[in-house]
């Protein structure tokens, strides 16, 4: 046997017979090391899961690899939203410009243009829907058709606007006792008051049929603002090309309804956001009362927060009951009363009553009851696939302009629908994007041109357009905004048209690329060469002279930035971004304390057993055996220990993954968690990676804190085996 | 010619900031297969001198040839090697690896020197145990001998490699007087084959045995005494 390998053989006995002769030490040393290696092995599965699920989440739904936008932008690019609301960026002033800069380059895929921001979207009312379907009735009776249904349904739906005036003016009465106001306000109410009276009195109803459409233009224009609830909501969207929205963000499917049409304006409304802020109330509340139950197996006997929706739905049935006409009351009522097993003599409102007084026991009967019988009579959200629906923003220059659009279809983004983060974002086509923020459009340009051609105008800057047209001549405002036109100057007169062809045109890739985007998602072919194409990409803008510079004052201060900036997903994710950072800064942190007072223990622990040895060490070396040998054996100690232990700890660690995963992975118990997690859990997968970075924390640890008690051991000289034990 | 020449050679220690002499001038030649004795009151500097022929120190002047070498100009890793290939040790108290068998506290020596079969290196570990009398007690560990037979171990260690000088503390202090004289006759007993035997010790009886006494105090060299020829010079 080889002479060399016999002296570390019993090099390592000596090691493992210390180890084993002082067991409580070793134990000590031991268990340290196994909850070293348990942290870091847990925590870096958990939080490379973690940067997977964000990766999945931010990539696949509206980040892309790389994200482009103006460098003159006040604020960095916050694709999901700042604390303060959406990041203020300068447009991007002609998009076409950047994607031919990056067209040559060989590991971008796609290049797709965006404008994200939040839009208001009125959603209407019970009351303008009650009119609007007597006015479709109306319609059909003064085209000449007949027929007993349609009697019926006319009948009907006019008794329910009778019915809702009627409940209007009690609920005024009631307001307006609460509130007196005088001056001109006063006269604007009795006003009303008088519209109100003549609406709900016989008179008016039984000569309704004389003059149908003035009639309910009366409704309409008189009647329907007076409705209080009159809502609202803030939409989030995207304006980008749908149809290269979808080929680059895999997640993104259309839950229902269908995709916009190539080349067509059109939106597509988020389902989540449809579901929290578009849904019939009562009906949202019971899909989350069905959620907590089905996935996190709550009760409502036991949770207080299922309690309260369940009271909420009992007195929210007013929403529902506004919206049945009486065919349609009727028909719900005798089938709600057979599904509930009640008496003929009870009200609709007893019956609706009943059904909302959900238990653990009958909710998921009467959960189905709803849908089957009152979900498909009412309106179960405020816009439907196929409607179209107006939205409203300010414009860059102030005033708030509005855009029709059709919804196409509602939007989910795979794995993360859930999520608040990106179940809330719609999709919006460009142009449109663009009408609500007064940049260029392809109808603006051709109105440019033809008002140039009237006014035989010179060659103008676009920049310029606005005083160039109106006279304006000095500087204005508004001239460094990109492309603010002045909509209503412009098109006077001109809108219904416009509106019309507007919905019929067919735009071209050329319309989508040549104007104006907040920002661009770039699609890699390889996304594990991202930063080496985002400094490609950099070069290429510069040489396209739209790179990013930063233009320094006399007092060294930026006084100017202009140029397209080139960020990561993840940066471009703001807030959510730094999520992981966060944690991963808390882990990186919790290591570090935790290896640094392993380090002291151990530490200890090995001077106290080499000061123990002096005598056996002195001996050791007295018969010849070499300082390197001393120091090896003590490593080989230590390491064998870190080894062990590290290998150990590891392998609980891999225990505890697995154990989270049978376990159904660590909920997502908020909405940023499911978005972080991409998905309704997360379930941590054990990589090589996290194992061999646990060991190799473990052994450094280990090795570095025998550092010093092995240089004590190496100091030891043979004249301490002399020493006599007095 | 003689196998350890000690010339002139002074040691001092520092205890605080006061110079404490250990040796003062010693001059000694020891031959070749003596089995001489080093002898004085404790303090003396017996352990001293046998440190420095030991080559685990080196003195403050003079000069200490062991073997032919000069140890003073010799470096660390040297006079490692000089202990392992021609010295043996025997300490007061015995001194085993606690850990490692009888077994394995003989055969350590032979495996930092290397260069041995293992079957070569069983043979002869367990040829020096049959030597010492402990044969059987091969795969014990050191605390479950007795003093004695601990002593035995440890004269088997020291003359394991066939060392030329065997450097023996006080080898019979830990012992009782029938188990003391027992190790010197067995110390003896290998003195035959030639191997240099110096111990020190301030039992007369024990110095009885020896072919020469060192007399050492606080620091000199008293007197040289021969007693006897030893067996080994011849």
């Amino acid at each position: 046997m080889n002479p060399r390998r016999d002296s570390v053989r019993i090099l390592l006995t000596i090691a493992f017979r210390n180890l084993l002769a002082s067991p409580v030490r070793t134990a000590i040393l031991g268990a340290i090391i196994l909850v070293g290696s348990l942290i870091v092995v847990v925590g870096t599965s958990v939080l490379d899961s973690i940067d997977r699920g964000m990766r999945t989440s931010i990539q696949g739904s509206l980040g892309g690899q790389l994200q482009l936008y103006d460098g003159r932008s006040e604020d960095q690019l916050a694709l999901y939203g700042e604390m303060t609301g959406e990041s203020r960026l300068e447009p991007i002033e002609d998009f076409s410009k950047v994607k031919a800069a990056l067209a040559g380059l060989k590991n971008v895929k796609q290049v797709v243009p965006m404008g994200i921001d939040q839009a208001m979207v009125t959603t209407g009312n019970a009351f303008d829907l009650a009119v609007e379907r007597l006015r479709a009735d109306a319609r059909r009776l003064e085209s000449g058709e007949t027929g007993p249904d349609l009697d019926k349904a006319y009948l009907a739906h006019k008794a329910h606007v009778r019915h809702m005036c009627e409940l209007l003016s009690d609920q005024l009465k009631q307001a307006r006792v609460l509130a007196a106001v005088s001056g001109k306000e006063a006269e604007e109410r009795k006003k009303d008051r008088t519209h109100l009276d003549r609406a709900i009195s016989p008179e008016f109803w039984d000569a309704f049929d004389r003059d149908r459409y003035g009639n309910l233009e009366f409704l309409e224009n008189r009647i329907a603002p007076m409705v209080l609830d009159n809502g609202f909501t803030f939409l989030r969207y995207v304006g980008t090309d749908p149809q290269a929205f979808f080929r680059a963000f895999p997640l993104a499917q259309i839950s229902k309804g269908e995709m916009i049409p190539e080349g067509r304006r059109g939106i597509l409304v988020g389902e989540q956001y449809a579901d929290e802020w578009l849904k019939l109330r009562n009906a949202r509340r019971l899909d989350q009362i069905k959620d907590m139950r089905d996935r996190r197996g709550k009760r409502i006997a036991d949770d207080e927060e299922l309690q309260r929706w369940v009271r909420e739905n009992r007195t929210g049935i007013n929403e529902i009951m506004l919206q049945l006409d009486p065919v349609k009351a009727e028909q719900v009522a005798s089938e709600l009363r057979s599904g509930l097993g009640a008496t003929e003599g009870e009200t609709l409102e007893q019956l609706l009553q009943k059904l909302f007084a959900t238990t653990d026991q009958d909710f998921d009967s009467k959960y189905k009851l709803f849908y089957d019988v009152v979900a498909p009579r009412i309106r179960l959200y405020q816009v439907n696939v196929g409607e179209t629906i107006t939205i409203k923003a300010p414009s860059k220059s102030g005033y708030f302009s509005s855009v029709n659009v059709k919804v196409y279809g509602f939007l989910r983004f795979k794995g993360i629908e859930r999520s608040g983060i990106a179940g809330m974002m719609s999709v919006l086509d460009i142009h449109s994007f663009r009408d609500l923020y007064g940049y260029l459009t392809p109808e603006k340009r051709e109105e440019i041109a033809r008002m140039k051609a009237q006014l035989g105008a010179r060659e103008i800057a676009r920049e310029d357009a606005e005083s160039a047209l109106f006279g304006g001549g000095t500087a204005l405002e508004g001239q460094a905004r990109a492309g603010a036109i002045d909509e209503r100057k412009l098109v006077v007169g001109r809108e219904e048209v416009r509106k019309a062809a507007q919905e019929e045109r067919i735009y071209t890739d050329a319309d989508v690329d040549e104007g104006v985007a907040l920002n661009a998602a770039v699609i890699l072919q390889d996304p594990r060469k991202m930063s080496r194409t985002a400094d490609e990409i950099r070069k290429a803008l510069d040489r396209a002279g739209l790179g990013y510079k930063e233009v320094r004052g006399p007092d060294h201060q930026v006084a100017e930035k202009k140029g397209i900036r080139v960020i990561d997903w993840q940066t471009a994710s703001g807030i959510v971004g730094q999520f992981v950072t966060l944690i991963r800064i808390v882990l990186f942190t919790a290591v570090v304390i935790f290896f640094a007072i392993a380090l002291v223990i151990i530490n200890n622990a090995m001077v106290m057993a080499t000061l123990q040895r002096v005598k056996e060490i002195g001996t050791m070396r007295a018969i010849g055996t070499q300082r390197r040998f001393v120091v090896i054996m003590l490593l080989v100690e230590i390491a064998t220990v870190g080894v062990v232990f590290g290998l150990g700890g590891a392998a609980l660690g891999a225990v505890v993954v697995g154990i989270i995963r049978l376990a159904g992975g660590i909920p997502a118990t908020t909405d940023m968690l499911y978005f972080v997690f991409s998905g309704p859990a997360l379930f941590p997968r054990l990589g090589a990676l996290s194992v061999g970075t646990s060991l190799t924390i473990v052994l450094l640890v280990a090795v570095l804190s025998s550092l010093y008690p092995a240089i004590l051991a190496m100091r030891v000289t043979p004249v301490e085996a002399m020493a006599t034990e007095e | 010619m003689a196998i350890v020449s000690v010339d002139n050679v002074s040691k001092d220690y520092m205890l605080g900031k006061t110079v404490v002499p250990a040796l003062r001038e010693v001059s000694l030649q020891i031959d070749q297969g003596e089995f001489i004795s080093i002898a004085g009151p404790s303090g003396s500097g017996k352990t001293t001198l046998l440190n420095l022929i030991g080559c685990v120190d080196t003195p403050t002047a003079g000069t200490v040839v062991v073997n032919g070498q000069d140890t003073s100009l010799l470096p660390e890793r040297a006079l490692t090697d000089l202990r392992l290939h021609t010295l043996g040790f025997i300490f007061q108290s015995f001194n085993l690896v606690s850990v490692l068998s009888v077994f394995q506290n003989v055969e350590y020596p032979l495996l930092l020197q290397g260069g041995m079969k293992r079957r070569q290196r069983a043979a002869r570990v367990l040829e020096l145990l049959d030597a010492v009398g402990i044969k059987e007690y091969a795969r014990h560990r050191p605390s479950e001998l007795s003093g004695g037979q601990r002593q035995r171990v440890a004269i088997a260690r020291a003359l394991v490699t066939k060392p030329r000088i065997v450097l023996a503390d006080e080898p019979t202090a830990n012992l009782d007087s029938a188990t003391g004289e027992n190790i010197i006759d067995l110390m003896k007993e290998m003195n035959r084959d030639g191997t240099t035997f110096i111990f020190s010790t301030h039992d007369p009886k024990v110095m009885s045995h020896a072919n020469a006494v060192v007399r050492i105090a606080d620091g000199r060299l008293v007197e040289r005494q021969q007693l006897a020829r030893s067996g080994g010079s011849r």
